[in-house]
């Protein structure tokens, strides 16, 4: 196929937290308002005069000082962020809105504070308590928090505006840049796509940290020529696979399994495009701020979750992936030392395997992609069984 | 009145001896860790035998 | 001086060369002697003179009693346990378990650890023949299905409200209680689990609970189940395994994590409200207010009681002491909860002991304290009788514990709304929860409780799979040298004795003793040993 115009730049983009964009909107007077994970509302981090920006740790190689606050027994995408940050690496940032989603995370948000990472009179950080099942309790507490610690938090020090109308915006903005990301990741589903998984992992990646407001152009213009892009021959990929996991946000990752010869046509973990991307409705009768919090609970597909409909939601979820997107298995991936995901992938896997029948290859991985050999055999043997599969007719 | 009292001491020396008998008995037990020497050294292995020789219904 | 205390004295002074602290006083041995190497099995038990080894004997007989009355009261359920659970054969070691915890108490404080213990003794007993007589894999009985299996960090106290049933901590039994007793019965249930998928570096308790539910080694009993989202992020974890294993209808009750907040505490209320319209509906029963009021007052009392305790540990006269309020105040507070009249009254003796032990100006351990330590972090479960060793060995005496911090606000005992407001502030700070998690401030408050227990030291439980200490390694570290506490991480695998051994964890100590503050201890015999197949 013939390049994207654009990816190079988008590769860029990817190559420090701080890119060219979000300098470009810290120079426009926008509030960078940094994030880790689903919980908060990427929506409400992009009111008028802010822009959301998820933390990445981009090439970081070496945890040193941050194993030393955290210890090495602990999630590497934590400490890399937590390295990245020590570093000077987020000093864009005017506010950090955390979750204690899981002890780690909110521990690394902790030092945010304690160590005074961001050099800024007015930076502060902010945490939820985030919900654990999906019904009226957990969703009304939900609301409650993110009104707490993120929409008043931003009125009363950013005096941002918060209206309904305001909300709404965001709303708009959300859904625009959803779209588009949809409408390219929906050429996945193709027999053969004019887009690789590699490709759409680095889009996905730019529009959540880059200010939507300037990388968006550069999406519709990639949409657009995406439309007319003339497809290899004849399908390059020996099987399809949807990749479900936590924190991917290394594109080389997908590239990895890619080279393995399948296609990852499906991404389902916390920085992918499900959950993310859907569009968010305003029901009858509901506020724009009620709607977003009930549109991020219901999609969040985090391992967290108790209750037997967020649980049996996740696997059914990927069903629905695997299906829609013509899936031959699921790579199923867990940080190293995190709690929620080691569990989560025992049990997803004996329900793939053994409930729904899809072959599935669970990995567990650090946060820096270093000595890949060992994946690499992983992911040979299993796109193997996937391509024998396929030959014997799906017995 | 005196065939009373002679049973009656007879029943409580009796009573006595059993007591001091059980005590000797229970309080050597105790003083030489006796049930814990029979439970670590014997009961302890043939239940591990039997656990390890269980098939269990294993299932996620 | 009586006829009867000078006999008693001249047969001391005859003795006392068997006496384990006399002989490590003297340089003649220490408590290790006794032993045979490895097996923790005493070859004869500790001579503490006449008074107190008489003391130590009557209790033995006690607890031997309760046993005794546990599997009369159910002999055929008691057998069938024996027989199907690997677990229920770990609960022959109470014995030695017992003898462990309190190795060199004398006086006072081997008094008041006795009737702790044998409180705990003769609850868990009746709730072990409770659960087999009922189990329904072996067979079932009446109360089958009015009991509540319910995850054991949740407070049961709530439940009171339901007089008809009988809440049950679920894996107290199977993973929580009996590790404590042995420290090789979970290391089989964790790699039941790993065996599946699971990481060895998830929080072992997690992985052991995981391992039982695999196993199929859970009692069967319920119409019902309650699971929590407490202490941390593997209990949430492990609760999806054992809801799909009960095949059960369940409900997640889900405290605030963020509990120190005020925004928290109507959450946790309706998560409590919810919990109990959930049980309402599934075993078709009312709650009863009156009857939760009622236990309400039981646990109000402990907690006064409490407090007084609390009182008394800020001096060098507590008879109370180390593994003796550690395992009291972690059973009677997440287990009874309340809801048994035997804690109230004990505590009622206790506190009297306590009482006249101050007013005597009694130290405990003949005063040979050197350090006040308060204990932070959830303890290793498999080396229960760390704080009598620490003493024993360097005379640190650990003055409270991390969890001993739990819930201990008073409950309204007249007015519903208001009861089930104090209940969920109650609950949100319970076991290994209160100071682990929800924020910085939570764990931080360490030095404060230090300082108000008048601690020069912290022992700092470093469970090397517990994400949320962890993280705040260093700046713990740093505080201390910044405040001036003498600090110490043990570490530990919290139920997995083969990742930290107990020598390990001792090693911590020993290193921190030695070689900073070059200490002598006060038994050398317990400095180095292998106990590696103790139970």
């Amino acid at each position: 196929m013939k390049d994207l115009k654009h990816l190079i730049y988008f590769e860029n983009l990817l190559q420090e937290a701080q890119n060219e964009l979000v300098t470009k909107a810290v120079e426009d007077g926008k509030r960078a308002l940094g994030y880790n994970c689903y919980y908060i509302p990427e929506t409400l981090l992009n009111l008028p005069g802010c822009f959301s920006s998820r933390l990445r740790a981009p090439r970081c190689t070496s945890t040193d000082v941050a194993s030393y606050y955290m210890t090495n027994r602990t999630c590497p995408y934590v400490r890399s962020i937590l390295e990245r940050a020590i570093e000077g690496g987020y000093s864009y940032l005017d506010a950090l809105f955390g979750a204690e989603n899981c002890a780690a995370m909110e521990r690394m948000e902790e030092h945010f504070f304690l160590l005074d990472l961001v050099k800024k009179d007015s930076f502060f950080v902010t945490q939820i308590d985030p919900p654990m099942k999906g019904n009226k309790t957990n969703l009304d507490y939900y609301k409650a928090q993110l009104k707490l610690k993120v929409v008043d938090e931003l009125e009363k020090r950013f005096g941002v505006d918060v209206s309904e109308e305001a909300m709404r915006a965001a709303i708009a903005d959300h859904n625009e840049i959803s779209r588009v990301i949809t409408e390219i990741g929906e050429y996945r589903k193709l027999d053969n796509p004019p887009i690789t998984g590699y490709e759409f992992h680095v889009i996905q990646l730019v529009s959540q940290v880059c200010p939507h407001y300037l990388i968006l152009p550069y999406l519709q213009e990639t949409l657009e020529e995406i439309k007319t892009r003339e497809p290899e021959e004849k399908f390059p990929y020996r099987a399809r696979v949807a990749l479900v996991g936590s924190e991917i946000d290394d594109p080389d990752f997908t590239k990895l399994i890619e080279s393995c010869g399948a296609m990852v046509v499906a991404d389902r973990y916390c920085f992918g495009s499900f959950p993310s991307r859907e569009q968010i409705e305003i029901l009858p009768g509901e506020t724009a701020f009620d709607a977003i919090c009930r549109h991020y609970l219901h999609w969040n597909q985090c391992a967290r979750f108790m209750d037997g409909m967020k649980i049996d939601q996740r696997p059914s979820e990927v069903k629905r992936l695997v299906d829609e997107f013509k899936a031959d298995g699921v790579i199923y991936e867990n940080m190293k030392f995190c709690e929620f995901w080691s569990y989560e992938k025992v049990l997803a896997s004996h329900i793939f395997v053994n409930e729904l029948h899809i072959p599935t290859c669970t990995i567990e991985k650090e946060y820096a992609l270093g000595a890949v050999g060992q994946l690499r055999t992983r992911f040979q043997a299993f796109i193997e069984s996937l391509e024998i599969k396929n030959i014997q007719g799906g017995k | 009145m005196k065939k009373f009292w002679k049973v009656l001491f007879k029943i409580l020396g009796k009573t006595l001896l059993v007591a001091l008998i059980a005590f000797v008995a229970t309080f050597a037990l105790y003083m030489f860790n006796g049930e814990n020497k029979l439970i670590y050294y014997v009961i302890r292995p043939f239940l591990n035998k039997h656990y390890d020789s269980q098939v269990r219904d294993r299932k996620i | 001086m009586k006829i009867t205390d000078k006999l008693i004295a001249s047969i001391d002074k005859k003795l006392q060369r068997f006496d384990p602290i006399w002989r490590a006083e003297n340089g003649l041995g220490g408590q290790r002697d006794r032993y045979y190497d490895k097996t923790g099995v005493a070859k004869y038990r500790e001579w503490r003179g006449v008074k107190d080894t008489f003391y130590d004997y009557t209790q033995w007989l006690k607890n031997l009693g309760s046993m005794a009355l546990m599997v009369g009261s159910a002999p055929i359920p008691c057998l069938k346990g024996f027989w199907e659970y690997r677990w229920m054969g770990s609960y022959l070691g109470t014995f030695m378990f017992i003898d462990r915890l309190f190795e060199g108490y004398r006086g006072y404080e081997l008094r008041v650890a006795h009737k702790n213990m044998h409180a705990i003794v003769q609850s868990l007993t009746k709730k072990i023949a409770l659960v087999l007589a009922n189990d329904k894999r072996l067979g079932g009985g009446p109360l089958s299905d009015v009991m509540v299996p319910m995850d054991e960090v949740l407070p049961p106290l709530f439940m009171a409200g339901f007089k008809e049933l009988i809440p049950i901590p679920l894996q107290t039994l199977p993973e929580f209680i009996i590790c404590d007793v042995d420290q090789h019965i979970e290391p089989y249930y964790i790699d039941v689990a790993e065996a599946y998928g699971l990481p060895a570096d998830v929080c072992s308790r997690c992985a052991a609970e995981t391992g039982v539910a695999i196993d199929d080694a859970f009692p069967i009993f319920g119409k019902a189940f309650l699971t929590t989202n407490m202490p941390c992020n593997a209990s949430e974890a492990t609760s999806m395994f054992q809801r799909r294993r009960l095949g059960l209808p369940d409900q997640p009750v889900t405290m605030a994590m963020i509990h120190n907040e005020p925004g928290a505490h109507p959450y946790s209320t309706q998560e409590l409200k919810d919990a109990i319209d959930f049980i309402e509906k599934e075993y078709g029963v009312k709650y009863d207010w009156d009857a939760l009021f009622a236990r309400a007052k039981h646990m109000n009392e402990q907690n006064t009681i409490e407090l007084e305790k609390w009182d008394y540990f800020k001096t060098p006269y507590s008879a109370l002491v180390g593994i003796a309020e550690t395992l009291y105040r972690l059973y009677s507070w997440a287990s009874v909860n309340g809801q048994e009249d035997y804690f109230t009254k004990t505590d009622r003796k206790v506190i009297k002991i306590m009482r006249k032990a101050y007013e005597e100006r009694y130290q405990p351990f003949g005063g040979k304290t050197r350090h006040r330590a308060f204990l932070w972090g959830p303890s290793a479960v498999y080396y229960t009788d760390f704080p009598t060793w620490v003493q024993n060995c360097w005379g640190i005496n650990i003055v409270l514990n991390m969890d001993s911090t739990m819930g201990h606000n008073m409950i309204s005992t007249d007015d519903p709304e208001q009861a089930i407001k104090d209940l969920a502030l109650f609950s949100e700070k319970g076991v290994m929860r209160h100071h682990a998690v929800g924020g910085w401030d939570n764990v931080n408050a360490v030095w404060e409780w230090a300082k108000n227990f008048n601690c020069d030291m912290v022992l700092f439980n470093d469970n090397i799979a517990c994400k949320g200490m962890l993280g705040v390694h260093a700046v713990m570290e740093e505080q201390a040298r910044d405040l001036g506490f003498h600090f110490i991480f043990i570490e530990h695998d919290l139920e997995d004795c083969r990742t930290v051994s107990r020598q390990a964890m001792r090693n911590c100590v020993n290193n921190y003793m030695s070689v900073v503050l070059n200490e002598k201890p006060l038994d050398p015999t317990i400095v180095e040993f292998d106990d590696s197949e103790a139970y």
